[in-house]
């Protein structure tokens, strides 16, 4: 496969292209053409707001290769019991209704100067305004004697789906008072309370049908998201089952061997029975394969989620470095809609508002036990810089705990209508 | 209708007497649409759809002034001026329950 990559062409463009985007005509054939790889938070967004708002004016094309799309957000309440899989599991049929053309396949590359995305099944899409959201991938190497090969020994269940049910089930055969362990990912990374809200499912999970368990924790950070939160909840609700190895205590070196079932943490072997690896991450391979990645992520201008490398070729969500949002699926979902403004103006002559972003994170501890944290953002030439947060506090009463966890669930409901139709 | 604000919380008839850029409101009704359900539904977060303008507009200057509670809420109306919550009552408005 021959990639023709522009490296260099771009940036420049993408510099001027600003508030006052030129609307693209689309020269040699009807309508303009919108195409959207990766139908999770930000694509599945992106693809219904311009199919929607532009009231058919613009052709948009989604490529998803699953049927199903299980959201990595509320995974951890199915390993606790909370959720069923089927509960946290998509179809497209509401989006295809809603005229965008769902398309099941794999991108495996894009040619930026033809403005063409190709797909493993043969097929060749052709683009005016591309956008990539494609999610994270696994850094090769990232946890020594680890790689994809391994995850059914030991699974990262950090893409929903078959390896939460995996997990799920390993966790479920765990022998009386085994071992749980984790291996949690380097920042920055996808959802950054979420090993520590699984931390908080698994415990919860054992505390119920295996009490004398434990569950052990190496992670290369010295603190995490909503720390004082996750380990004030484990002592109240989990005493004794989880210990927690921070950088500081050797847990940045750590190694695994999925065949013997062990974990080595600063020298010290342990026989685990569950071993949940969370490796480093990087932009979703396609962003790579654009070429519009520098490093591991794709650097995107504030305003409007294009790309520095190309302004026709945008990136959402996870696979983006845009600045102060986490990398979550609230984050995707609001920077869809700025990228969906920006793109359907620059296409058809609509209005662009200026872009506002904000990110909730719902975090579940134990039953109606439920945390947050949140702040809101602005478009700034540099980045997505945050003007205003909050998190919960610790020591919170049962009652507001309760009333959390239950606005989690209506965010679910409303951010899975707000995705899929 | 949910949560209703402090009965001493008004706010002035010039700012209610606003009238709401529809459009605007669409755009920025986007941002409320992740956790309220454009059809009306609610389950753990109130239905915002149908409203009256002044229960509306009352109810985010609450929020903004931090007269009600609710971290999410009194941050996404913190940076809100008063023709952005014009806007936003103008398009929920016209949606229906």
């Amino acid at each position: 496969m021959t990639i023709n990559r522009r490296h260099f062409l771009g940036s420049s463009a993408a510099a001027a292209a600003g508030l006052a985007a030129p609307m693209v005509k689309a020269d040699g054939h009807g309508k303009p053409r919108v195409v959207v790889v990766g139908g999770g938070a930000g694509g599945a967004t992106a693809a219904r707001y311009i199919a929607k708002d532009s009231k058919s004016a613009i052709d948009v094309t989604l490529i998803e290769p699953s049927r199903m799309y299980y959201t990595c957000f509320f995974s951890n309440l199915y390993l606790g019991g909370f959720k069923e899989i089927e509960d946290i599991g998509h179809s497209y049929g509401t989006l295809a209704s809603g005229g965008v053309n769902v398309v099941h396949d794999w991108a495996i590359g894009v040619d930026r100067d033809a403005k063409t995305v190709s797909l493993a099944g043969g097929a060749t899409i052709a683009y005016d305004k591309l956008i990539l959201s494609p999610g994270i991938d696994f850094v090769e190497g990232a946890v020594e004697g680890w790689d994809v090969s391994s995850q059914n020994a030991m699974p990262h269940a950090y893409k929903a789906g078959s390896q939460s049910e995996l997990l799920k089930a390993q966790l479920m055969a765990m022998p009386e008072g085994g071992t749980f362990a984790m291996v949690a990912p380097p920042n920055p990374y996808r959802c950054p309370p979420g090993p520590y809200e699984r931390v908080s499912m698994v415990a919860h999970f054992l505390k119920n049908n295996n009490p004398t368990a434990k569950i052990i924790v190496a992670d290369p950070k010295p603190k995490f998201s909503k720390m004082a939160l996750f380990q004030e909840g484990w002592a109240d609700n989990y005493e004794g089952m989880v210990d927690w190895i921070g950088s500081d205590f050797g847990g940045d070196s750590v190694s695994v061997d999925p065949n013997e079932m062990t974990v080595t943490i600063d020298g010290e072997v342990t026989n685990v029975d569950v071993c949940n690896v969370i490796p480093a991450m990087k932009a979703g391979r396609i962003a790579e394969l654009a070429g519009v990645t520098d490093g591991s992520w794709a650097p995107v201008n504030a305003i409007d989620m294009s790309t520095k490398a190309d302004p026709d070729v945008y990136v959402l969500g996870d696979s983006s470095q845009q600045g102060d949002m986490p990398k979550s699926g609230f984050s995707a979902n609001s920077q869809a809609k700025v990228c969906a403004n920006a793109v359907r103006g620059a296409l058809t002559g609509s209005k662009v508002y200026p872009a506002k972003f904000s990110n909730t994170c719902w975090s579940l501890i134990d039953t109606d036990n439920g945390v947050k944290v949140g702040a809101t953002y602005e478009a700034t030439d540099e980045k997505i810089a945050k003007v205003d947060g909050f998190i919960s506090a610790t020591g919170e009463s049962a009652e507001l705990r309760k009333a959390t966890y239950e606005e989690s669930e209506g965010w679910y409901a409303g951010i899975t209508a707000d995705m899929f139709g | 209708m949910p949560g209703s604000q402090p009965e001493e919380f008004s706010v002035s008839a010039e700012i209610l007497a606003l009238e709401g850029d529809l459009e605007y409101g669409e755009y920025l009704a986007s941002e409320c649409t992740t956790c309220h359900q454009a059809d009306g539904s609610a389950n753990g977060i109130p239905s915002i759809t149908g409203w009256e303008t002044e229960p509306f507009v009352t109810a985010l200057h609450a929020y903004k002034t931090k007269h009600r509670d609710n971290e999410v809420m009194q941050i996404i109306a913190n940076r809100m001026s008063d023709e952005e919550i014009a806007a936003l009552a103008a398009y929920f408005k016209t949606l229906e329950n």
